[in-house]
């Protein structure tokens, strides 16, 4: 199946979680944050989540600059 | 009432139909903390004490640094070595003298924090750390007050508003203590006019929120990417296990 990560195509074999596909981009780590279909999606919920053909991710970071 | 002058000095307010008379004095009579004077706070207070917000409480406890006079417009090279929050006062006392300020020159953190925020009807977070932005955070949800919190490095901004009585998620929802700051200024770097649109969108915000003008994007994380020019908004929503907003701890707010 196909979704998109910051607006570019990334396929997954059905059936993989918000988290799996993090790991497979190596972005499971401190500082990135994670909206599926515009909604934020808390640490706690990636593990949780299936992902759908067609879903939009958008990977951002953490900052705290002012 | 609004005296002559004022009459005169807010005359492009008053000419405005969902401001006026009515707003303006909503402005007069609105107190509005500022925790940090740096990049985001310098034109986020510069625009609030123009607009004729009443009361600025502004808290910082750094230094002026000439490393900061590449973004942080309040100060010049008089202002190096002085306290940023004091200078600010007397800066903006210059540009406003109807209104009354307090400089805070201290570093508030949970312990303090709640003091001030008791004190004024919304906070702007204009912080460059994550654990001070966590204990505003939890301090505007304990108060029930509104928050405005702005971030920015490098070419990209954050601007998000929160009202603790709506039921979008917080800024705790958003970014868990898991999240640690890797990014800031100091060692990320930042284009000046970046951070300075994310601290006018907050002050654009406060007047929008202090006036009841158009819609204020509560629970909406606002992305800015300066390099292509370009907008995302992300919704924040409420993560129920939060200890901040989570359900558990809904009695806390006022």
């Amino acid at each position: 199946m196909q979704v998109t990560v910051n607006e570019e195509s990334l396929q997954l074999t059905p059936g993989t979680s918000l988290q799996g596909m993090l790991a497979q981009l190596q972005q499971d780590k401190p500082g990135v944050a994670v909206a599926l279909n515009q909604q934020v999606v808390a640490r706690s919920q990636w593990s949780q989540i299936t992902l759908n053909g067609g879903d939009q991710i958008t990977l951002f970071h953490a900052i705290a600059g002012g | 009432m609004l005296s002559d002058n004022e009459f005169l000095r807010y005359s492009r307010h008053l000419l405005l139909e969902d401001v006026g008379e009515a707003g303006q004095l909503r402005l007069k009579n609105a107190a509005v903390l500022i925790v940090g004077l740096g990049g985001l706070g310098s034109p986020a207070a510069q625009y609030l004490a123009a607009a004729g917000v009443g009361t600025l409480w502004l808290a910082d406890h750094d230094l002026v640094d000439v490393s900061n006079l590449q973004r942080q417009t309040l100060y010049d090279i008089g202002s190096l070595q002085h306290s940023k929050a004091e200078t600010a006062r007397e800066k903006l006392l210059q540009l406003n003298p109807e209104i009354e300020m307090i400089a805070i020159n201290q570093r508030l953190d949970a312990d303090t924090l709640g003091d001030f925020v008791a004190e004024v009807d919304l906070v702007l977070d204009c912080t460059d750390n994550m654990a001070t932005r966590q204990a505003i955070n939890a301090a505007c949800y304990a108060w029930g007050k509104p928050l405005i919190i702005g971030a920015a490095i490098r070419f990209e901004g954050q601007l998000l508003a929160l009202d603790p009585a709506a039921g979008h998620g917080c800024y705790r929802c958003l970014y868990g203590p898991d999240i640690s700051e890797r990014l800031n200024c100091s060692n990320s770097g930042v284009i000046g006019p970046v951070v300075g649109t994310i601290g006018l969108l907050q002050a654009l915000e406060a007047i929008k929120w202090l006036t009841g003008t158009g819609t204020v994007p509560l629970g909406q994380l606002k992305l800015f990417d300066a390099k292509a020019h370009s907008w995302q908004t992300l919704r924040v929503p409420k993560d129920p296990g939060c200890p901040v907003c989570g359900e558990k701890n809904a009695s806390h707010s006022q």
